[in-house]
């Protein structure tokens, strides 16, 4: 589904990805850890061009997305993303920020994605939140929200930035679930994180990124278990205690 | 003190009967009518320069900020004498709107700088996020991130306002008779500072005070949908 060749991306004279090549498929949950500063949320923001690689090209379904001729609105339809942030849209209330998106592409009439609303918000469990506005919710509230904003263009793929990152501690577990049954429901996910007790449950692969580049990339109980690199075995020893 | 009201506000002040109160008004009048129009000059212009400096074309962007800085490095009451004996020469432009359109191009300039600071201080993440969803730059503007920058360029812009007011009172440099030279030249004729000058400063004060007033209250009207 996604594949990415020798991907870079400098800032300035700070090269953060020095050669990076990954395939991603279909229904697949990827899980991506590392040191900070490793690269591994500009890799992911390169997936949506929220970053313009520097050099190498990522193809989703076959189409290079970083052709010039490339529509990236079309593209960023099919790619979700949550962020570290939530980043909501303060003005609009819960329904209002996940049914903007479909109006204004025209995906939907305002009547149809006010029905989609109302179901995903029921699927993150916050149907009782329709009304009201951004800065009355939790963290954890509102990152469920942002999960159900990007559901409802429905893509086929979903980005999560650092997504439990910022919450409280006993807010993460219901974002955690959400994402879980996401995953059951057969999403494909890349997921940049720092729990790795759920990248453990709920990958199929685990990448370890330092440096730029990607050290290790298997499945997640080999990964854990029993990691080849040293680097790898440092930084594990290091969260995991 | 009464008398002194008296002689310079209510009874004629010279061989041409002039009544000083009359001249007051008139002044206000033109202190207003200026402000007024070079306000809405000023705001068109304003959001002109501001969209050609967030182009993405140099040829937009360049024009834009060399008006800004040349307006704002500049006083006021040097543009204005500029544009009216020099610019204006040659066209049979009067003081009132030669005043205005020196006052919109000031004003203008610090509208658009108002406004770009506005639109910088919503938090980038809300493009991104807007961004990842589908939506085109402008659709993103316009749905998301100018509905949030209002909120941050409403009070800086009213308070541009109430400066631009207080700013007409150089009119007097092209020969207008704006409130401030109306004192002026009450002052001249009768002797009398106090009376005319403090006039003058009340009504300045007032019509500051109250456009304040209502600031407030729309600001807080403003800030009950948070």
């Amino acid at each position: 589904m996604i594949k990415i060749n020798n991907l870079h991306k400098s800032f300035g004279d700070n090269q953060v990805l020095k050669g990076i090549d990954e395939q991603i498929n279909h229904g697949e949950v990827v899980s991506v850890i590392g040191p900070s500063g490793s690269g591994k949320s500009t890799f992911l923001r390169c997936i949506n061009l929220l970053e313009q690689p520097t050099q190498g090209d990522i193809l989703i379904d076959g189409q290079s997305i970083t052709a010039p001729d490339a529509c990236i609105d079309k593209l960023r339809q099919k790619v979700g993303m949550v962020f570290q942030n939530f980043n909501l849209f303060p003005h609009k209330t819960v329904k209002q920020n996940i049914t903007l998106a479909p109006v204004q592409l025209k995906l939907m009439t305002p009547k149809e994605a006010d029905v989609e609303a109302e179901a995903l918000l029921e699927q993150v469990g916050l149907k009782d939140k329709a009304d009201a506005y951004p800065s009355s919710l939790s963290g954890g509230q509102k990152q469920r929200v942002a999960i159900a904003r990007a559901l409802a263009m429905k893509p086929e793929l979903m980005l999560f930035d650092e997504p439990t990152s910022a919450l409280d501690p006993e807010m993460v577990g219901d974002v955690l679930d959400v994402m879980k049954s996401l995953a059951h429901k057969g999403m494909t996910m890349v997921i940049v994180t720092h729990e790795m007790g759920f990248a453990r449950d709920v990958s199929d692969r685990v990448i370890f990124m330092d440096g730029g580049v990607i050290v290790e990339n298997s499945e997640p109980d080999a990964l854990f278990s029993a990691p080849k690199e040293a680097r790898t075995q440092a930084f594990l020893s290091k969260v995991l205690r | 003190m009464i008398d002194a009201i008296n002689a310079s506000l209510f009874t004629p002040i010279g061989e041409d009967g002039l009544i000083g109160i009359y001249l007051i008004l008139n002044g206000l009048k033109v202190t207003l009518i200026v402000t007024f129009f070079a306000m809405i000059m000023g705001s068109i212009l304003g959001v002109t320069t501001t969209l050609m400096k967030m182009s993405p074309k140099w040829y937009l962007r360049w024009p834009a900020n060399l008006y800004v800085s040349v307006i704002r490095g500049t006083p006021v009451v040097v543009q204005l004498v500029i544009l009216y004996f020099i610019v204006l020469a040659a066209f049979d432009v009067d003081k009132i709107t030669a005043a205005i359109i020196a006052f919109g191009l000031n004003s203008g300039a610090y509208i658009s700088e108002i406004i770009r600071a506005g639109i910088q201080a919503v938090d980038k993440g809300q493009m991104e996020a807007a961004r990842s969803l589908g939506l085109s730059h402008g659709a993103t503007m316009k749905e998301v991130i100018l509905p949030q920058a209002i909120k941050n360029i409403l009070p800086s812009l009213g308070n541009e306002f109430i400066v631009l007011l207080k700013e007409t009172a150089v009119i007097g440099f092209i020969g207008g008779v704006d409130l401030m030279r109306a004192g002026e030249i009450i002052r001249s004729r009768t002797f009398e500072d106090s009376v005319p000058l403090f006039t003058c400063a009340l009504i300045y004060l007032l019509l500051t005070y109250s456009f304040t007033l209502l600031l407030s209250k729309f600001e807080t009207r403003l800030k009950q949908s948070d």
